[in-house]
């Protein structure tokens, strides 16, 4: 019986310690803004910080002494995944020892890891530049994946604070109806935009033009992560002279020499789209990212 | 459209099923990270206490291993293979555990390891925007310090990224000359206490300082014969600048090390340019001690008849300042300016001698793995073992390959 009686108070400790972190406000390292956006609609609460901007490319951070800091104090790490981090991520993962967002089993959310990524590779090769074996990690512009991502981000929201579980799915719920609203007018709109032909920089937007049936025929870059070339801008030169390309489009931390190089020699548009929220001045949740984006494609159509 | 909302639920499905296999493809025991670097270059001249030879050679050719080992430990293992005057050298520059699970931002690692004292010690060396590391390096800790030791290190929790740690080393390479071989050695000779506090300044830049202690008890070169003037004690640095040991050639008791940098890249977006700017302080003290306690009062004696200042006051110190752009993903260029101020002892009383290295260098990077880098030094040495001004040229190449590690700031 004593026995029993300790064991009661252990655990009335226990729940009262949980029950004062569950109250306090959740702290969340996103390391790009799409996953700061999305943790907000689902977790409006959380203090949220986002580590790199739409101004900054996320294969490429400094591992700096401020993400240092701010994982050291996080309670969840969510980032895309399938490799985009693996330049920064495990150096401030060693350095803020914070092992509770250490591992997917406790406060650590890769977005690649709950759907399915496209461009799976079963060889990689440094040869072929900077491809991900776990395929394309740009995935918050398929909005079919943003809706299986954000399953299973309230999934593990609800885990690590489970005293406002009700209210994550609540969230949940809520972003759900809408973005599902949402979908369909985005493909009403952007019917036009299927079959178009494209040249891009890098495959950042692989997973838009699958959503909405377009087509990438070529890349600024020769090979993935690599800056593009003055031969490889010639051979897209040739290839845009067929004359059946809408335009050439660069992400909102892309260098435009390249491309600017190309779309006056070719007559071909040079857009800049927004890579996240931030990447313009229109786009401040993933809702208004969204219809940006349609709204500069419908404009170059 | 092309992914219906129940092909996305399968999807999700089989994503749950298999994270498990998912999780196998990042680095575990089954599938480390194993990386490679290999360095080769020619050059033509010798720069002061450095591993790198006139004519053609290859620097450190690293292969290291590393992984979580479980979810409480993370080891690394790098071995360095070199090449001097015919002979391959094999060395272990890190074989190390560090914890993973302590709470309240704690670590410790233990084995042998890089120090993280100053700014350039625990980065690998061909992560550099130089062929060598700066001469304050190459003085005082024998290009870069590892050791085997253990170390305790705290992060605070707050915004400003704010570290504590300290060390203890068994500090073999950093002992002082023993010209006969008789000294009694402290088996731990070597603690550090360092802090390192840095931050963001706006999207663009970020800063780091810090401040290092390093005790080296076994860092006094000890004068045992005060009359015996011409019985040079065998300082290391004597017969380091042809050879190419990894101890250090000017040591003390006490080392005080300051050290800055600062990063800049247009909106943050490090992929076409970026700047580094950076810089440390070392001052090594109490270099020169008494064998014999009780002849304390010989001090004065000595230093009366002797026209080279008190001896026992005498210090080494040294800094030096660099600056790396990238202006373009494929093209860095690197300015520094490095010095160092140091004595030679001989007996009982030293002779300042000193070196200062500008250094230019513009590097090739067609990926980030793979560097080719032209470096020009000029170099200027007083009473510095006969080296004089003199201008070098390197030719190097840096690559990497396997799954390297991701780079500190």
């Amino acid at each position: 019986m004593r026995i029993n009686s300790k064991l009661k108070a252990i655990a009335t400790v226990a729940v009262m310690a949980f029950s004062a972190s569950a109250n306090a406000q959740l702290n969340v390292f996103a390391c790009e803004p799409e996953y700061a956006a999305l943790t907000k609609e689902l977790a409006p609460d959380a203090k949220i910080y986002s580590a790199t901007t739409a101004m900054q490319d996320p294969h490429q951070v400094q591992a700096r002494p401020s993400l240092i800091a701010k994982m050291r104090q996080a309670d969840l790490v969510v980032c895309a995944g399938a490799d985009l981090e693996i330049g920064w991520l495990p150096m401030l993962q060693m350095k803020a020892s914070n092992a509770n967002v250490r591992s997917t089993d406790k406060g650590l959310f890769y977005a690649a890891e709950h759907t399915i990524t496209l461009d799976q590779l079963t060889q990689v090769d440094r040869s072929m530049g900077d491809v991900h074996a776990k395929g394309n990690p740009h995935l918050h512009f398929d909005p079919y994946r943003i809706i299986d991502i954000a399953n299973g981000l309230t999934a593990k929201l609800s885990q690590l604070d489970a005293d406002n579980r009700l209210q994550y799915e609540a969230a949940l719920a809520d972003f759900t109806s809408r973005w599902k609203a949402a979908i369909p007018k985005w493909e009403q709109q952007a019917q036009g935009l299927a079959g178009k032909k494209v040249i891009a920089y890098h495959s950042s937007f692989r997973y838009l033009f699958h959503w909405l049936g377009m087509e990438q025929v070529a890349d600024l870059e020769p090979k993935p992560g690599l800056a593009p070339t003055s031969s490889h801008l010639a051979s897209l030169l040739k290839r845009a002279e067929q004359g059946d390309i809408m335009a050439v489009l660069i992400t909102s931390y892309h260098s435009d020499r390249g491309a600017k190089w190309l779309g006056e020699r070719s007559d071909l548009p040079v857009m800049r789209l927004p890579m996240s929220i931030g990447g313009n001045d229109a786009s401040t949740d993933l809702f208004s990212l969204y219809d940006s984006v349609i709204s500069m494609l419908l404009e170059v159509k | 459209m092309s992914l219906s909302t129940r092909v996305s639920i399968v999807a999700l499905a089989c994503a749950f099923a298999s994270t498990s296999a998912a999780n196998a493809a990042d680095s575990s025991l089954s599938n480390p990270n194993i990386s490679a670097v290999l360095d080769g270059y020619y050059q033509t001249g010798d720069r002061p206490m450095s591993v790198r030879e006139e004519g053609f050679g290859l620097g450190e050719t690293e292969l290291a291993i590393s992984a979580n080992i479980d979810d409480m430990f993370y080891g690394k293992f790098t071995a360095i293979i070199e090449s001097h005057d015919g002979e391959t050298e094999f060395e272990l520059e890190e074989a190390f555990i560090q914890t993973l699970a302590l709470p309240g931002g704690l670590s410790v690692r233990a084995g042998r390891f890089l120090s993280d004292i100053g700014y350039l010690n625990n980065q690998h060396p061909h992560t550099d925007a130089f062929s060598d590391r700066p001469a304050v390096y190459r003085a005082f800790l024998g290009n870069h310090y590892f050791d085997d030791g253990i170390r305790l290190s705290y992060v605070a929790p707050t915004d400003v990224y704010w570290t504590m740690g300290a060390e203890a080393f068994s500090g073999d390479k950093m002992r002082a000359a023993d010209e006969h071989g008789e000294r009694e050695f402290d088996k731990v000779g070597v603690y550090s206490a360092f802090t390192k506090i840095g931050g963001d300044i706006g999207q663009e830049s970020s800063w780091q300082v810090g401040l290092t202690y390093l005790r080296n008890e076994n860092g006094k070169t000890l004068v045992e014969e005060h009359d015996d003037h011409d019985d040079h004690v065998d300082m290391l640095a004597d017969d380091h600048d042809h050879g190419h040991s990894h101890n250090a050639a000017f040591t003390g008791q006490n080392t005080y090390v300051a050290d800055f940098v600062f990063k800049w890249a247009p909106s943050g977006n490090y992929k076409y340019q970026h700047l580094t700017l950076s810089g440390e302080y070392f001052r090594v003290t109490d270099i020169l001690g008494e064998a014999h306690d009780d002849h304390e009062h010989d001090h004065d004696e000595v230093v009366a008849h002797e026209d080279h200042g008190n001896a026992f006051d005498a210090y080494h110190e040294g800094w030096y300042l660099s600056t790396a752009y990238q202006f373009s993903p494929s093209w860095s260029a690197g300015l520094r300016y490095g010095q160092v101020d140091v004595n030679e002892i001989h007996g009982d009383h030293v002779h300042g001698q000193q070196l200062k290295e500008t250094e230019l260098s513009l590097a090739w990077h067609s990926s980030h793995f793979s560097t080719v880098r032209l470096q020009y030094t000029n170099q200027q040495g007083t009473n510095f073992d006969g080296f004089e001004d003199d201008n070098i040229i390197t030719l190097q190449y840096v690559m990497t390959l396997g799954a390297h590690g991701a780079h500190q700031f």
